[in-house]
């Protein structure tokens, strides 16, 4: 059942702070199940990734954007429509290889981390919003964009600010030299 | 301006307890466990009472020769107790409850922490910042 596209803004919402605090309890209670932090990060991040998939349509409904001709444009879409729309919050973006492929989000406020301090002790190599991660690199897969999203810092581990990395793989005119042929 | 801060749980064991260093400790921890049976009269007195700040702000507990000692207690039974140098000049009751409704949205805060368990001691910088600044007004 398709949306038409700029359909009116649902106007109920519900509270920030239970969003927040039941992803804090999920992220915890993954905690509780897996002992290595590695298994807790797979695991966010494939639950991201379920969601990215279907999160891309309800976007593309809700936000009719053209397509987008360049990484950059891609990667200034996430940051600029996507995460206002979603989180409220809009990442800075900058592109850190020559090859255009590789951009970084900078988050300064990220409200998926506003009530935890710090990470426990024995989670120190825990990516706390890696389902951040999955998410995008979902929706990215749905519109034929491979590409590998990664936390380089976090606030949470000590650094100054939180950024994502967003590596695209395979260059989207690959694909169509392929049909021509 | 408070020697000495507590956080006590339902079940009446602590949840975090910090004193100024300066005096013995012990004494502290003593008095304010002597203090939770007046707390708990107090609740008991209140009843079925309707659950507003008044309700939850106890006021002074018993005066000792040295030190008051104010309580307040929150709609999940849990406990602060603060006690206070008698010597500095009366504080006034106004800023007893803003040193408490300070510690009360500090404990939600950290209640919202999903690694904090309820019932485990605290162990937040956060909390601890808040309850230095509350003590270090001593000169």
């Amino acid at each position: 059942m398709s949306r038409p596209p700029g359909r009116k803004q649902d106007s109920q919402k519900i509270s920030r702070e239970l969003f927040v605090l039941t992803y804090g309890a999920l992220v915890a209670q993954l905690c509780k199940d897996y002992e290595k932090d590695e298994d807790v990060n797979t695991c966010l991040d494939r639950m991201g990734y379920a969601i990215g998939i279907r999160l891309i349509d309800d976007f593309l409904a809700r936000s009719s954007v053209k397509r987008c001709r360049s990484y950059s444009e891609t990667a200034d879409m996430i940051a600029q429509v996507a995460f206002k729309m979603y989180l409220g919050v809009t990442p800075s973006v900058s592109c850190s290889s020559a090859a255009g492929n590789e951009f970084s989000l900078i988050l300064d406020k990220n409200p998926l981390v506003d009530f935890v301090e710090e990470l426990p002790a024995e989670r120190a190599s825990l990516c706390y919003c890696n389902l951040l991660c999955g998410v995008i690199r979902g929706a990215l897969e749905m519109v034929h964009l491979a590409a590998e999203v990664t936390f380089l810092q976090d606030r949470l581990k000590g650094d100054a600010v939180t950024e994502i990395g967003i590596t695209f793989l395979r260059k989207a005119e690959d694909r169509k030299h392929r049909r021509n042929k | 301006m408070a020697v000495c801060v507590a956080v006590i749980a339902k079940e009446n064991y602590p949840l975090y307890i910090r004193s100024v260093p300066t005096e013995n400790e012990l004494k502290f921890h003593y008095t304010v466990h002597t203090s939770l049976d007046v707390v708990d009269e107090k609740i008991s007195a209140m009843g079925k009472a309707l659950v507003d700040q008044r309700e939850l702000y106890l006021g002074l507990l018993y005066p000792t020769e040295d030190y008051k000692v104010y309580g307040y207690v929150t709609n999940s039974k849990v406990k602060f107790v603060m006690v206070v140098d008698s010597s500095n000049t009366a504080l006034r009751d106004n800023e007893i409850r803003s040193m408490f409704r300070k510690l009360h949205n500090s404990y939600t805060d950290i209640m919202c922490n999903p690694f904090y368990n309820p019932g485990d001691r605290i162990h937040s910088r956060a909390f601890d910042n808040m309850v230095n600044s509350m003590m270090m007004q001593v000169c």
